[in-house]
C-alpha cells in the first residue's frame, strides 16, 4: 500500500508532463494545418497563438509544480516559457516592424509588451534569484494577457500628432519597467509574508477584502431591476459606441446584476466568518470560512461564464438611446480582467491553504526575500523617477507645460512619494520584515490605481492609455 | 524671554528636521493631491458641470476651502513650503556629521572600533612588513588602491572606494529643492496663454488663462497652416509656418508641429489646435455661356469682380457656411462649413441688368435661370486658423537641472557603494602577530560581505606558505 503511494507520486508527475507536451504538440499541429492552408506562417496572430500555447503549457506545469512540488516540472515549465518568450519576441518584433514604432501606442500593444516583460522577468527571477514558484503566479497573468489581446482591436493604427515623439517611447518604456519591478516587489513581499509565518487566515481576510473590492467596483455598473451596464460595441468598426465626444453608450444586460450582487455576498462571506472566528475565538468558523472561499470561487466562475455568454452575442436596450445595441467582450476588458483576477486571487489562496508547507520549503528564506524585495524597489524607484521626468519633458514639448496636475501625473507623484516614504523608513529607521512588506504592498496598490483606476475612473489628458 | 524664543525656535527646527515630520508631511501631500484628483477642479471643469456635480452648499464649502483648485490653493502652497523647509532642516541637521565623515575619513581604526566592527577577519603572520605587503598586493589584485597609514609606532593599510556615495542623499534632496525652486519661479513669473492666427495675419495679443490679455514686445506672423491626415481620416500632422517680427524685421522663423515648438526669447509657441474659420478663401467654378459654347474655369475670392466677356462681370458677394432658408431669406445657422451656399451677382454693363446667382439654387431668392452664364461649383476652399499655446516658463531650467541631479544622486544612492577596508598588524596577547582585516560598506552589505570573504581567502592563500614556514620555524625554535 505504502509502496504504491510512493510510486504514484512520480507517476502522476510524468503524466502531467506528457499530457501538457501532447496538448502543446496537438495545438501546434492544428495551427500548422491552418498555416499550410493559408500559406502565411510569420504573421502576428500565429506567433501570438504559439506564445499562448507555450505559456499555457508553462502555466499548467508551474501550477503542477506549485501543487505537487515535483522538481522536474520546473525544467519543462522553464523550457515552455522560453519557447513562449521566443514566439512573443517574434510577435513584438513583427509588430514593431509593421507599425514602424515600438509597440506602446494602444492598449493592445501595451499588453503585448507587458506579457513579454512578465515572461522575461519570470525567467530572470527563477534563474537568477531561485524564486522557482513565481511562474505559478505570473504565467496565468500572461495567459490572461494574451487572451485579452485576442479581443482587442489589433490593427496597426497611425499615431495621432501628440504621440509622435521619441519621448513617448522613453516615457512608456520606463513606465513599463518601473511597474513591472513594482509588481515583482509586490509578489516578493507576499512571499515574504508567507515565509514570515503570517497566519493563513490573515491571507484569507486579505483575499476576501480584495475580491470584495473588485465586486464593489463591478457593482458600480448595477442598474435598477438587476440590470448590468456594459459599453455598447460597434461590431463592424470594432470600437466602442459613442453618444457624443468622450461619452460612451451603455447598454443594460437584464438580470446579470442580480448574479453580481449574489457573488458580492458570496465573496464577503469568508470575511464575515473570519471576523466571527476572530471575535468568538472559535476555530470552527475558520473552516466554514475556507469552505465559503470554495463556494465563492464556484459562484465567481459562474458569474464569469454568464458574463462571457451574455456579452458575446445578443442585443440589449440602452437607457440613453432608443433601440437595441450589441456589445462584445472587447468592450469590457476591465470587467473581464477583474472577474478573472478575483478567481485567480482566490485560487492562489487555496494553493496557500493546501500547500503551505511545500511553499515554505520551496521559497527562499524570509531574510533573502526581504532583501530581494528591497533590491527590486531600489530598481523601481529610479525608474519611476526617470519615467516621471521623461513624461514631464514630453508634456513640455507637446502641451507647453511640464506639470499640469493632471490626475495621472498627480497619482504618479503619489506613487513616487509612497516609495520615497518606504525608502526613508527602511534606510533611516531600519524598517525590515513585515512593516517593509506592508509598505511594498501598499506601493503596488497605488501603482495599480495609477495604471487602471486613474484611466477609467478619473478624467484627464492621458486618454491614450 | 529671548531664551524661551530661542529654545522654541530650536525646538521647531528639531521637529521640522525629524524623519517623523517628513513622513507626516508626505502623507499630507498624498492625501491632498489625491483629493485634488477626485474632486472636480476649476478652471478645467466648466462652472455648469461643477453646479451639476455638487449641491450649492457643498460647492460653497469646497470653494471656500480651496478644494476646487487644490494645487493653487494658498494652503497647498504653504504645505509645499513646509515640505521644502523640512527637507532643508533635515539636510542641514545631518549634513555636518556626514561632511565630517566625508572630509576626514577614518583611516586608522583603534581597538574599540576593531572589536565592534561586524565584518572582520584575522590571519596569523610572522612579519608586519610581509603581511602588509601581501595585503597590498591582494588589494591591488581586487582593483583597490590602498594607502599606508603611519602612526607613531605602527603601520597599517587603508583602502576605500566611492566615498562620494555618502553625499548622494544630499544630492537627491538638493535636486528636489531645485525642482521646487523651478516650480515656484514659474508660479510667480511664468505665464500661459493662447493666440489664434489665420494665415497671413500677425498678432501679439496673448489671451491669458486668467482672462486678461498680454502684449508681447514682438509679433508672430503666421505664413501658412495646415493639416495632414492618414488615409482613414485620423489626423497625422498639424503644422504652422511662423515668423517672429520685431521692429518691422523678421528675426526668426520656423515650421512648428505638435511636439516641436518655436522658442523666442524664452517664450514658446506650441501648435495646440487647428480648424476652419468658416470664411471663404477661394471658390473655383466652371463657367459655360447659357447659349452654349466652350466652358472655362475661373476662381473667385470674396468681393472680387471678374470679367467673363467684354460686357459681363461676376462678383462673389456672400458666403454662408451653413445655410438655412426661412420666410424667403437665407440665414447662417452656424460657422461650420457643413452646408455652404454662395451668392454671386452677374452684371451686364450695357443694360446695367444684375442677376442674383445662388449656388445651390435656392428657390425664391435665386435668379439663376435668367443669367447669361451657367456656373458649376468645382472646389471650395475655406479659411483656416491655427491655435497657438504660448508659455513662458523660466523656472523650467531649474527643474531640468534638478531632474538630472536627481538621476545622478539616485544612481549614487542605490548603486554606488562606499566601501572601506582596513588592514592592521596586531600583536596578540600571547605575543604572536596577526593581520587584522576589517571592512564596511554603506549599503548592499551582503554583496560586500561576499567580496570581503573572497579577499580574505585570497590573502590567506598568499600568506599561507609563509605562515606554514613560520610555524615550522617556530616549532623548531621551541624544540631547540
Amino acid at each position: 500500500m505504502s509502496r504504491a503511494k510512493v510510486e504514484q507520486h512520480p507517476a502522476t508527475g510524468m503524466t502531467l508532463v506528457v499530457m501538457v507536451g501532447l496538448s502543446i504538440l496537438f495545438l501546434l499541429f492544428m495551427a500548422f494545418l491552418n498555416v499550410v492552408k493559408t500559406g502565411n506562417i510569420l504573421n502576428e496572430a500565429n506567433l501570438l497563438y504559439a506564445a499562448l500555447v507555450f505559456y499555457a503549457g508553462a502555466g499548467a506545469l508551474y501550477l503542477g509544480f506549485g501543487v505537487t512540488a515535483t522538481d522536474s516540472y520546473i525544467k519543462f515549465a522553464s523550457l515552455a516559457t522560453w519557447a513562449g518568450l521566443i514566439a512573443n519576441t517574434a510577435a513584438v518584433a513583427h509588430r514593431w516592424y509593421e507599425a514602424g514604432h515600438p509597440p506602446f501606442a494602444s492598449v493592445y500593444e501595451m499588453l503585448l509588451s507587458f506579457v513579454w516583460t512578465l515572461a522575461a522577468l519570470t525567467l530572470i527571477a527563477e534563474k537568477r534569484y531561485g524564486v522557482k514558484v513565481i511562474g505559478t503566479v505570473t504565467m496565468p497573468v500572461a495567459i490572461v494577457g494574451v487572451v485579452l489581446m485576442q479581443l482587442l482591436r489589433s490593427d496597426v493604427r497611425p499615431l495621432v500628432p501628440a504621440l509622435q515623439s521619441t519621448w513617448l517611447h522613453v516615457h512608456v518604456t520606463l513606465a513599463m519597467l518601473a511597474y513591472a519591478a513594482c509588481a515583482l516587489s509586490f509578489a516578493l513581499a507576499m512571499m515574504f509574508l508567507i515565509q514570515d509565518k503570517m497566519k493563513t487566515e490573515t491571507f484569507l481576510a486579505a483575499t476576501s477584502i480584495f475580491t470584495a473590492g473588485i465586486y464593489t467596483a463591478i457593482l458600480g455598473r448595477f442598474e435598477g431591476w438587476g440590470g448590468f451596464n456594459v459599453v455598447a460595441w460597434d461590431l463592424e468598426n470594432k470600437q466602442e459606441v459613442f453618444l457624443s465626444r468622450g461619452v460612451r453608450l451603455f447598454v443594460t444586460i437584464p438580470d446579470l446584476g442580480w448574479l453580481m450582487l449574489l457573488v458580492f455576498a458570496a465573496v464577503l462571506a469568508p470575511m464575515v466568518f473570519y471576523l466571527l472566528a476572530a471575535f468568538r475565538k472559535k476555530e470552527v468558523f475558520l473552516s466554514i470560512a475556507n469552505r465559503a472561499v470554495f463556494i465563492s470561487i464556484l459562484l465567481q466562475t459562474l458569474a464569469l461564464i454568464f458574463f462571457l455568454l451574455r456579452t458575446r452575442d445578443g442585443q440589449y436596450p440602452s437607457l440613453d438611446a432608443e433601440g437595441l445595441y450589441p456589445t462584445a467582450l472587447a468592450a469590457s476588458p476591465f470587467i473581464l480582467a477583474a472577474l478573472v483576477g478575483g478567481i485567480f486571487a482566490n485560487l492562489l489562496y487555496l494553493l496557500l491553504l493546501w500547500r503551505r508547507e511545500d511553499l515554505e520549503r520551496l521559497l527562499p528564506s524570509s531574510e533573502n526575500l526581504d532583501r530581494i524585495t528591497y533590491k527590486t524597489i531600489c530598481i523601481a524607484f529610479p525608474l519611476l523617477t526617470l519615467m516621471i521626468a521623461a513624461g514631464a519633458f514630453w508634456a513640455n514639448r507637446a502641451w507647453g507645460s511640464y506639470w499640469n496636475w493632471d490626475p495621472k501625473e498627480t497619482w504618479a507623484a503619489i506613487t513616487w512619494l509612497v516609495y520615497a516614504g518606504y525608502l526613508h523608513m527602511r534606510i533611516t529607521r531600519g524598517w525590515r520584515g513585515r512593516r517593509a512588506a506592508y509598505f511594498a504592498i501598499l506601493g503596488f496598490t497605488v501603482v495599480m490605481f495609477t495604471f487602471f483606476g486613474v484611466t477609467y475612473l478619473l478624467p484627464g489628458l492621458h486618454a491614450y492609455a | 524671554m529671548a531664551l524661551s524664543l530661542g529654545s522654541a525656535l530650536r525646538k521647531s527646527w528639531q521637529t521640522l528636521s525629524s524623519i517623523k515630520t517628513g513622513v507626516v508631511l508626505i502623507i499630507l501631500v498624498v492625501i491632498f493631491s489625491a483629493a485634488g484628483t477626485v474632486i472636480l477642479q476649476r478652471p478645467m471643469t466648466e462652472p455648469d458641470d461643477m453646479a451639476r456635480a455638487y449641491s450649492p452648499a457643498m460647492l460653497r464649502f469646497l470653494d471656500a476651502t480651496g478644494l476646487t483648485d487644490v494645487f493653487h490653493a494658498r494652503w497647498f502652497v504653504a504645505l509645499m513650503i513646509v515640505v521644502s523647509l523640512s527637507i532643508i532642516a533635515a539636510s542641514v541637521q545631518r549634513f555636518p556629521n556626514a561632511w565630517r565623515y566625508f572630509s576626514r575619513p577614518y583611516k586608522s581604526p583603534d581597538q574599540n572600533f576593531r572589536r565592534a566592527l561586524p565584518l572582520q577577519a584575522s590571519i596569523p603572520i610572522s612579519d608586519e612588513e610581509q603581511g602588509l605587503g601581501a595585503a597590498e598586493r591582494i588589494l591591488r589584485k581586487h582593483g583597490l588602491k590602498s594607502e599606508r597609514i603611519v602612526r607613531t609606532n605602527s603601520f597599517s593599510l587603508f583602502s576605500e572606494r566611492n566615498r562620494i556615495s555618502e553625499m548622494a542623499v544630499y544630492m537627491v534632496h538638493a535636486s528636489l529643492l531645485l525642482i521646487f525652486l523651478g516650480g515656484i519661479i514659474d508660479a510667480l513669473v511664468g505665464w500661459r496663454g493662447f493666440l489664434m492666427l489665420t494665415p497671413g495675419k500677425a498678432g501679439n495679443q496673448i489671451e491669458m488663462k486668467t482672462g486678461v490679455s498680454r502684449t508681447l514686445p514682438f509679433s508672430i506672423l503666421c505664413n501658412a497652416a495646415g493639416e495632414e491626415t492618414y488615409s482613414d481620416g485620423t489626423p497625422k500632422k498639424y503644422w504652422s509656418k511662423l515668423a517672429i517680427v520685431e521692429n518691422g524685421q523678421e528675426v526668426s522663423s520656423k515650421e512648428i508641429v505638435v511636439n516641436d515648438p518655436l522658442v523666442y526669447k524664452g517664450i514658446r509657441f506650441y501648435q495646440a489646435s487647428y480648424g476652419r474659420t468658416g470664411k471663404l478663401d477661394e471658390l473655383v467654378l466652371n463657367v459655360t455661356p447659357a447659349k452654349g459654347g466652350s466652358s472655362q474655369q475661373i476662381s473667385l475670392r470674396m468681393n472680387q469682380e471678374l470679367a467673363l466677356d467684354a460686357d459681363t462681370t461676376v462678383q462673389l458677394v456672400e458666403f454662408i457656411p451653413d445655410f438655412v432658408v426661412q420666410d424667403g431669406h437665407v440665414y447662417a445657422r452656424s460657422n461650420d462649413v457643413t452646408n455652404p451656399a454662395v451668392h454671386m451677382v452677374v452684371t451686364s454693363k450695357k443694360t446695367n441688368a444684375t442677376t442674383n446667382y445662388w449656388l445651390p439654387e435656392i428657390s425664391g431668392v435665386a435668379e439663376n435661370a435668367s443669367s447669361p452664364y451657367i456656373f458649376e461649383p468645382k472646389d471650395l476652399k475655406t479659411g483656416v486658423f491655427t491655435g497657438l499655446e504660448v508659455s513662458h516658463e523660466p523656472g523650467q531650467w531649474a527643474v531640468w537641472a534638478g531632474v538630472v541631479l536627481m538621476a545622478v544622486g539616485l544612481t549614487f544612492v542605490f548603486y554606488v557603494i562606499h566601501m572601506r577596508l582596513w588592514v592592521v598588524p596586531v600583536q596578540n596577547a600571547n605575543g604572536s602577530l596577526s593581520l587584522w582585516i576589517g571592512g564596511s560598506a554603506n549599503r548592499n552589505r551582503d554583496a560586500f560581505e561576499e567580496k570581503f570573504k573572497a579577499l580574505v581567502e585570497d590573502l590567506r592563500k598568499e600568506l599561507k606558505p609563509v605562515s606554514v614556514l613560520a610555524g615550522v620555524q617556530a616549532t623548531s625554535i621551541a624544540g631547540r
